[in-house]
């Protein structure tokens, strides 16, 4: 089809002129050499937007429900991105973000199985020593406890011996039955004791027997 | 789902859900049914938001799960669908027209369920209930206790209250700083009863604005928690159904439960200490189920759709004919509601009797009279009413399916009257009515030069709104022997201006969180600036600390605050106006969808 036309001469064009009613006079328009312009104008401007009471109204309840659907749990936020640098704000900051989350537990039966959430928590450690504890407590497996909470520990805290641990796993043993919160604190207790020296504390001898010493061997020469 | 679609959806989850639903949404939109671990993979989000914000997508009814397509083994399979998304654009229109139907209450009762996506009857009662209360107080506490004020106006303030509390009149209250001590045994009558709300949801129900979710039957496996039908509740094998039941299927859809709720709303501020028994009461009463565990409601987005389009078609025969015409068509319209189907052509045949009978009281009109109105009803080119026989004074129809067409019909001529200039249009409006012409012909039949006809048709052949049909003469198509025919086609135009509806509607969403974002600087501040003075207006503080901390936005910054403010309101309504073109060519497209 194409060499058809380019034989007769370039005045020539493969469909008949007249139908697409370009006239002999005019000429075909400029070509454009760049692309065209963002925003065009425009020959007819457009229309008004209706304004009045119902638009102002409708106006309003779509601001107001967007509003409110920000502050609802519905709203999920992406996690935090891990911070280069501890900073003083984030005390204040970490307060927001977690408030609404948790606030909203769905009817399980209407959803399947799989998407069941854990209860998320702050503290990683004792969310899985929570769910743990209701299946090992029954069966007093020392060497299986041992292992899994020292395991733990060990990811959020500094080494320690055997026996500490066992200590403190039978202290909290004991307090097993009582509510989660005051076993948070106990955790939260101990490892905030943990953490802040770098010593086991029952190893620890305080000064004051150390100066009650000395004080009775007055007579005895100190090197 | 087109690709301004799936845009448009991304904007609005993540304008109303936040990123992590967009992402998962937009891409449960593109790539169809996949189970969980495909989405996680191929999304990179980690595997606890990506089962909250499925979780989020199927409280509100945007996701639909079933068991795999390889049998009852398979993991469950999560599938989106951009219709029920784009809804969120028509929310303040729904809670619009429950307000105009049935007031406050219903108001409330629809926005706490578009909110939430689906709730027991129980605690939407209670929310409401407990919203209705702290808007009553409000009004009464916006007068603010700062200074005392003259006897007089204390002593109108206070009759005003009583007149309230013992009559329930929809007063509209102006926020006026008036200073009055506000009693306290006045606040206390002032609770939303249950009772009330109650009813307001039952008369939600019986018009079927309200519908109950479809129930759920969780087989014994994790992996198939499939709905089932409650037609088969015995077969062990039911074969896996890709379409969800609609909740229409199920025969209590409409159905209010009976539930035991007695009790009034909440108020936030109850330091008093008469409150604290009043207190002990409620907190006892929360703790006791109500009798309806289980049952989910949801909103009827068909019902509320046909509604909107009844409205359509009664304010265009109000504004084509009459007044009076437009009522004898709403009469029609109300006494077929019950029996028509939401999918059908036309409404039931209804006698001329009938509707003389039924028109409302306040319209004295004489039979002959409203014969006439039907005659010229029928006679109206616009086809809204048909005459289907003779019997019973003449029986009359509304046909819907051509109501809306010609709806559809109105809306392309004017896009194309207000975008090319009326000139164009009545080229648009010749094409439409004679179907196919040549362009000699448009030239004569629509008086306009050849030159300008030439370049109208042109533009319009560019912008698809006109196609070109060739109707050869030889079998070798030669252009010197081939007709050339300009058409336009309704439907695919109509689609076509769908598309362009919502790529506008994406295109106003993101210059607004543009602009937003541009902008947030001084939105936060301005934002803390009024958390401040409102922290200094309630502890009571001297006009000069308050003018003090408004002075600490300068006026350059307040006039580009009413400037960001005048140009995120404009854009705003412009999204809900075009939503209201939306509509009208969702639903000419669907009504063609079902009958064809």
């Amino acid at each position: 089809m194409a060499g058809r036309g380019g034989g007769r001469g370039r005045r020539m064009m493969s469909f008949s002129v007249e139908a697409v009613c370009i006239n002999r006079g005019e000429s075909l328009p400029p070509s454009i050499q760049q692309p065209t312009p963002l925003f065009p104008v425009m020959e007819q401007k457009p229309l008004p937007l209706t304004g009045g009471e119902e638009a102002e109204y409708l106006l309003a309840l779509k601001q107001e429900f967007r509003g409110a659907m920000k502050t609802l749990p519905f709203f999920i936020q992406p996690t935090a991105a891990k911070k280069d640098v501890e900073r003083y704000s984030d005390k204040y900051h970490s307060g927001e973000q977690t408030d609404g989350v948790t606030d909203w537990s769905p009817e399980w039966k209407r959803f399947p199985k799989e998407l069941r959430v854990k209860k998320p928590c702050r503290n990683g450690l004792s969310a899985v020593t929570r769910s743990d504890k209701p299946p090992l407590g029954q069966n007093n497996n020392n060497n299986k406890t041992d292992k899994e909470e020292v395991l733990l520990k060990l990811e959020t805290l500094q080494k320690k011996e055997e026996p500490s641990s066992e200590e403190e796993e039978e202290e909290e043993k004991k307090k097993k039955q009582e509510e989660e919160e005051a076993d948070g604190e106990e955790e939260y207790d101990e490892e905030e004791f943990e953490e802040e020296t770098d010593y086991i504390m029952s190893y620890f001898d305080n000064g004051e027997e150390f100066g009650g010493d000395s004080d009775g061997d007055m007579d005895e020469a100190v090197y | 789902m087109t690709a301004q679609e799936v845009r448009l959806c991304g904007l609005l989850l993540r304008e109303h859900f936040g990123e992590v639903v967009e992402k998962v949404g937009t891409h449960l939109l593109r790539g169809g049914a996949q189970n969980l671990r495909i989405i996680i993979h191929e999304t990179g989000v980690p595997l606890d938001l990506v089962k909250k914000s499925l979780c989020v997508l199927v409280q509100h009814g945007a996701c639909v799960f079933s068991s795999g397509r390889k049998g009852a083994g398979s993991p469950t399979e999560y599938r989106t669908s951009c219709d029920r998304i784009l809804r969120i654009l028509r929310y303040p229109r729904y809670i619009y027209t429950t307000k105009t139907l049935y007031g406050d209450t219903g108001e409330l009762i629809i926005e706490e369920l578009l909110q939430r996506g689906h709730m027991t009857m129980s605690s939407t009662v209670k929310t409401v209930a407990d919203r209705l209360t702290q808007n009553m107080e409000g009004q009464y506490l916006s007068v603010c206790i700062n200074q005392g004020l003259s006897k007089l106006f204390s002593l109108f303030l206070k009759v005003f209250l009583v007149l309230r509390f013992l009559f329930f009149v929809e007063i509209e209250y102006d926020k006026e700083t008036a200073a009055v001590l506000i009693p306290p045994f006045l606040l206390e009558g002032l609770c939303m009863d249950y009772g009330e709300v109650s009813n307001a949801f039952s008369k939600l129900v019986e018009t079927h604005f309200l519908q109950r979710c479809p129930p759920m039957v969780a087989a014994g496996a994790a992996a198939s928690a499939a709905p089932a039908t409650p037609a088969t509740p015995g077969t062990p094998a039911a074969p896996v159904s890709t379409a969800p039941p609609s909740p229409e299927s199920f025969p209590d859809c409409y159905k209010v439960p009976h539930m035991t709720l007695v009790g009034r709303g909440k108020r936030q501020l109850c330091s008093e200490d008469g409150e604290d028994q009043r207190n002990a009461k409620r907190a006892k009463m929360d703790s006791q189920a109500h009798g309806d565990e289980g049952i989910c409601w949801q909103v009827n987005f068909e019902r509320f759709h046909l509604h909107f389009r009844d409205q359509a078609i009664i304010s265009a025969v109000a504004n084509k004919l009459d007044q009076t015409s437009s009522e004898i068509v709403r009469t029609m319209l109300r006494m077929s509601e019950v029996t028509t189907s939401p999918t059908a052509t036309c409404t039931k045949p209804l006698s001329a009797n009938e509707i003389f009978r039924s028109l409302p009281p306040s319209y004295n009109i004489a039979r002959p009279i409203v014969d006439q109105y039907l005659t010229l009803l029928v006679d109206d080119p616009m086809e809204f009413v048909g005459k289907a026989g003779e019997s019973g004074g003449g029986m009359y129809v509304v046909n819907l399916h051509r109501a809306l067409a010609n709806l559809a019909r109105a809306t392309l001529e004017s896009v194309v009257q207000e975008r090319f200039g009326s000139r164009s249009a009545r080229i648009f409006r010749l094409l439409l009515r004679k179907r196919h012409l040549e362009q000699k012909q448009v030239e004569d039949f629509a008086m306009i030069p050849a030159k300008e006809a030439k370049d109208m048709l042109y533009t319009l052949l560019a912008q698809n709104l006109v196609q070109l049909q060739e109707i050869p003469k030889t079998p070798d198509f030669a252009p010197s022997r081939t007709f050339y025919l300009y058409t336009v086609n309704q439907l695919p135009t109509a689609r076509m201006l769908l598309q362009n509806c919502y790529k506008t509607v994406a295109n106003l969403i993101e210059r607004r969180l543009f602009e937003s974002r541009e902008n947030k600087r001084l939105l936060e501040k301005s934002q803390r600036i009024e958390a401040i003075l409102a922290s200094l207006q309630a502890s009571g503080a001297e006009p000069e600390q308050l003018t003090e901390v408004e002075e600490m936005i300068t006026a350059t910054e307040k006039q580009q605050l009413e400037a960001l403010r005048l140009h995120i309101n404009k854009l705003d309504s412009a999204e809900n106006q075009v939503d209201e073109s939306i509509f009208l060519l969702e639903s000419y497209i669907n009504s063609t969808a079902s009958t064809s």
